[in-house]
């Protein structure tokens, strides 16, 4: 009994002293603030991934009826026409300079070859630096010409336009699940939210530990009777707390009152959810900070398992599009299962049946991380 | 390079210096001048100053007040500190701080005199002979990271002298090193300075160091307390040291600290400055209040620091403590002390060795420390002293052999070892960010100490620190003095029985430091606290009880100081000092003469010698063939550094040499 109390003691004055210093550290609170509030606002309002004013540039060497109605498909907001050139050579200039992003070229006899039935071609350059973007561009660009090419095709076989719905087609027609105004706010600002939450679980924790090691405050904890796991965790727990309270700050400040994300499922299975988050990648700041000399070398090695955590996470490409080796890999990664299950809780509305699979993943990660810093906490100095 | 006849003005002048940083005034109104061809001593506490003028003086820093000259040329503005640069040699603090690591001592010096734009045929008969004076020309090609600290800093003056500037400043040059390298860097500094006609400007935090300047000036909190020779500053403060030995301590010392000011422990030596008396009437008033029940009561001549600390208080700088410190003491201890009993061995280390790669630390260690002792590990930095301490505290596992503290083995129980020690680090190793009483209130929580019992030692803690009423303070707005009695405190917030201290009063000033020593002092006495401490202050040694001299990982001697003195006393006879017109060309003559520990302070000479009357006559002899007027001989008692030299040098000599 009094051996539990000691130990709950231990716990409680570490958490406390850890909490007392971040309270210190204007810096530190001025910066996560920012982040937890401002920035995702940023992420929420700024980024958009639509075609819009694609600045394009036509040569038109047909210059007939048909070329014009072709190029009167190309219009605003999607795209911007911004001149015509003479020379095929002057558009790969302009491309290669980053003043058109599509360049349309329509080869002589245009006109000609539709009318007689005889296949005609039609050159689309997109600059696709920016894949995203560019992606969007060509298939927009590919859909007009299909559908200039139906209509035409239509045209010469006679088929009057009041009667094209006599025609066998199938219809496409699709409705949108979970966001169905497609609205990119939602989708970045919660992923906003999930990469600050995963920054700061992995910086915080590591910081705090490497601090104490270059001021050597650590080498009087390590001959007090405290173990390993009493020295560590409660840097987890305190760290816990405040990204708990960050995270609070952005899912009602700017979440909900800013962008009106519907939490559909139970808040507090999120904060759940989240706080196993944070004590994983907590595991994995500790695993670096044992490594670590200094803030310099913590800061470097976060940023380099920041990266790799967010590739292999299945936030900016879907898990079923990348080689097989890389999805047995994002197992590895538990901002892939954090993901599923944020965005599970938020729009779609699960419950714990349908996400217990992401949630033992992050347990079982997080217990090996953490049991690993814990492991490599002594002999670090040894 | 030295101009001769270029006039009689002092190579530095200060008047009415003052730098300040932000609000905090780093020195205020020193008045100093450092004549030719001299070595200027600047001695104090860390934040004393030191590093703030000299780095005014080198013309690297600006200052807020006041007038520098150097060389006749004032200096107050960039231009005029870069006109004068060239005739100047600066030696930063810290082993080696100027040198590049991982080029070789050829390379170093090689890029000193190329930056110092030295004609290449000069640099080499320049490098040649610097070389062979400080002994390095075996060493040319090894990169500096691998030399030892003792050469490091002699590189570090060879690079400083290369462009045979007329004025070296050298930033506490001797901190950390072993007192063989410090001779041997004073002797090595010493001749070159005299043979090239250089005046030096050298400050150093260690008080013994006095007597190797000609002229000094003791700083403290930005001020110049008192300036002159070694001797006149001794003379500044009129008054005599008695030391006694009683049985009763705590009792005399309670008694004697109600009638004199100045009044430490040493040991089982008890010391009193009596201010404004004569040998004798000193002895008699210090007689009448120790009454009867002394097994020794005589006269001692004084030291450097007895008068610092005088001269402090006259001038008003010493905030005297509200009490005595015998009247705090914690209830709980004296029950324990009934429980456990006493006597026993309280740490042992045996045959401790710990492996750093290739590099063995410490090489076979083994001491015992009894119930209540103060045992001090005296060694320099880099001796092993610390990596000792770390594998009986359990951070270090041992590479061989074994320890028991507490009566429990420190490969089986590290646990139940850390639950009874305290440990204070080399650094300061509270939470800045956190205020006294938070910083107290952690540790209390972290041994498990309840709500009633945390707050009964917070007070205790406070009182013996004397920081109540700064409880809410962070304790990064500390001095250091006041930072290492809280981190003593947080040491002793569970009541431990034996206290490891690693280096704590390293830095601290000197009345820090006494203040510090009351306190282990009444811990060992009144609370059968066992203490084992580590220093590379050779003068705290003797407040041990019992000392291990450290020296390449290695214990190379281990009785109490008294008795090491003594047996130093027998085995080679006593410290002669020789008073002589040229003090290093005597010191040359006199080594060659085959003399035993000759080494060179200021002007005088030290030597070890068994019969005083046969060496005097010899002395007579030598020096006399070589011109050197004798102005006198006399008998000098043995201090710990020439113990800790002797040691090392029989210990090399018989081959033991480990690096």
């Amino acid at each position: 009994m009094t051996a539990l109390l000691v130990w709950l003691r231990r716990l409680r004055v570490m958490t406390v002293k850890e909490l007392l210093q971040f309270s210190r550290d204007g810096a530190l609170i001025l910066f996560m603030v920012y982040a937890f509030t401002f920035d995702i606002y940023l992420a929420g309002s700024g980024v958009h991934f639509e075609l819009k004013s694609a600045a394009t540039v036509i040569h038109d060497s047909d210059r007939s009826s048909a070329s014009r109605e072709l190029i009167d498909q190309f219009r605003p907001p999607s795209f911007r026409i911004e001149g015509t050139i003479e020379r095929g050579a002057e558009g790969t200039r302009l491309l290669d300079e980053g003043k058109a992003m599509v360049v349309l070229d329509i080869p002589p006899r245009f006109q000609e070859s539709l009318l007689s039935g005889a296949p005609t071609d039609l050159q689309i350059r997109v600059d696709a630096s920016n894949s995203v973007l560019g992606l969007f561009a060509a298939n927009f660009c590919s859909r007009i010409a299909e559908s200039f090419g139906f209509q035409a095709g239509l045209k010469r076989l006679g088929v009057a336009p009041d009667r094209v719905k006599y025609l066998p087609r199938v219809r496409n027609a699709y409705r949108v699940w979970f966001n169905p105004n497609q609205n990119d706010t939602w989708f970045m600002s919660i992923a906003e939210l999930l990469n600050i939450i995963t920054l700061f679980a992995i910086l915080l924790p590591a910081c705090a530990m490497v601090r104490e090691k270059e001021r050597g405050t650590v080498e009087q904890l390590l001959v007090t009777p405290l173990t390993s796991f009493q020295i560590m965790f409660p840097k987890v727990l305190a760290m816990a707390a405040v990204i708990l309270a960050g995270t609070t700050m952005s899912l009602f400040g700017v979440l909900r009152y800013c962008f009106h994300v519907p939490f559909r499922g139970s808040i507090l299975l999120f904060y759940a959810v989240t706080l196993l988050y944070v004590f994983t990648t907590a595991g994995l700041g500790l695993v670096i900070s044992t490594l670590a000399r200094n803030l310099g070398q913590a800061g470097m090695m976060a940023i380099i398992t920041y990266g790799p955590m967010i590739f292999l996470s299945g936030a900016w490409s879907p898990p079923e599009a990348m080689p097989r080796f890389i999805r047995t890999m994002m197992l590895l990664s538990p901002l892939h299962y954090y993901i599923d299950a944020s965005y599970g809780v938020l729009l779609k509305g699960a419950g714990i049946n349908l996400l217990w699979r992401s949630i033992l993943g992050m347990g079982a990660l997080g217990g090996t991380l953490f049991t690993l810093g814990v492991w490599r906490m002594r002999r670090q100095f040894e | 390079m030295v101009a001769e006849g270029l006039g009689p003005q002092p190579a530095v002048r200060l008047r009415a210096f003052t730098k300040n940083y932000g609000r905090l005034r780093a020195v205020c109104g020193v008045d100093l001048d450092v004549d030719r061809e001299e070595i200027f001593g600047l001695i104090g506490p860390d934040g004393a100053g030191k590093s703030s003028l000299m780095k005014a003086v080198a013309g690297v820093m600006s200052f807020e007040g006041g007038s520098l000259e150097v060389f006749g040329t004032r200096i107050d503005s960039e231009k005029s500190a870069e006109s004068v640069k060239e005739r100047l040699g600066f030696m930063p603090q810290g082993l080696g701080q100027n040198l590049y690591p991982d080029l070789s001592v050829d390379e170093n010096i090689d890029f000193f005199s190329r930056s110092r734009l030295v004609p290449a045929k000069e640099a080499a008969e320049r490098k040649k002979g610097l070389l062979e004076m400080t002994r390095l020309t075996p060493f040319r090609a090894r990169p500096m990271k691998n030399l030892s600290g003792g050469m490091k800093q002699k590189l570090g003056l060879v690079c400083t002298l290369i462009h045979e500037p007329g004025l070296v400043i050298l930033d506490e040059p001797t901190t950390g090193l072993d007192p063989v390298s410090r001779r041997d860097f004073w002797t090595t500094l010493s001749v070159l300075l005299r043979e090239k006609k250089i005046t030096a400007l050298v400050s150093t935090a260690y008080m013994d160091e006095a007597s190797r300047f000609h002229r000094l000036s003791l700083f403290y909190g930005g001020r110049a307390v008192a300036q002159g020779s070694p001797d006149e500053i001794m003379a500044a403060v009129p008054g005599a040291l008695v030391v006694c030995k009683t049985e009763r301590q705590s009792e005399t010392l309670a008694g004697l600290k109600k009638s004199f000011s100045d009044v430490q422990v040493r040991g089982s030596w008890l010391r009193v400055f009596v201010k404004g008396a004569d040998e004798q009437e000193a002895v008699g008033r210090v007689g009448q209040v120790v009454g009867e029940g002394v097994a020794e009561l005589r006269s001692a001549p004084a030291e450097l620091e007895d008068i610092f600390i005088a001269l402090l208080r006259e001038k008003g700088l010493v905030v005297e403590s509200s009490r005595g410190v015998s009247d705090m003491t914690d209830s709980a201890m004296p029950a324990r002390i009934e429980e456990e009993g006493r006597g026993g061995a309280d740490i042992e280390a045996r045959n401790l060795v710990r492996d750093f790669g290739g590099f063995r630390a410490v090489d076979g260690v083994s001491f015992r420390v009894e119930r209540g002792e103060i045992f001090g590990l005296l060694g320099a930095n880099g001796a092993g002293k610390s990596t000792a301490i770390k594998m009986l505290v359990g951070l270090l596992p041992p590479t061989a052999g074994t320890g028991y503290v507490a009566g429990r083995s420190m490969l089986q129980a590290p646990r139940a070892i850390r639950e009874r020690i305290g440990y204070m680090s080399q650094v300061f190793s509270l939470y800045t960010d956190l205020t006294v009483v938070e910083n107290i209130r952690l540790y209390a929580g972290i041994y498990g100490l309840d709500r009633g019992r945390s707050r009964q030692r917070t007070d205790w803690i406070l009182e013996m620190t004397e920081l109540a009423g700064h409880e809410d303070q962070r304790t990064e707005s500390l001095p250091m003095g006041v930072r290492q009695r809280l981190a003593l405190g947080c040491a002793l917030v569970h009541g431990p029985r034996i206290l490891f201290l690693d280096e704590p009063t390293s830095g601290v000033d000197p009345i820090g430091r006494r203040r510090f020593w009351d306190i282990l002092f009444r811990l060992s006495r009144n609370e059968l606290v066992t203490i084992l401490i580590t220093t590379h202050y050779m003068g705290e040694a003797e407040h041990c009880d019992h000392l291990a001299l450290m020296h390449g990982g290695k214990i190379v001697a281990d009785a109490s100081p008294g008795e090491m003195k003594r047996r130093l006393a027998n085995e080679t006879g006593g410290l002669l000092e020789v008073k002589t017109d040229r003090a290093a060309e005597a010191m040359e003559a006199l080594r060659e003469a085959g003399f035993q520990g000759v080494s060179i302070h200021g002007r005088q000479i030290h030597l070890l010698a068994p019969d005083r009357e046969a060496a005097e006559h010899r002395i007579r002899k030598v020096l006399a063939e070589k011109n050197i007027a004798l102005i006198a001989v006399s008998q000098q008692p043995v201090t710990m550094e020439d113990v800790f030299v002797h040691h090392v040098m029989a210990m090399e000599a018989n081959g033991g040499k480990s690096r």
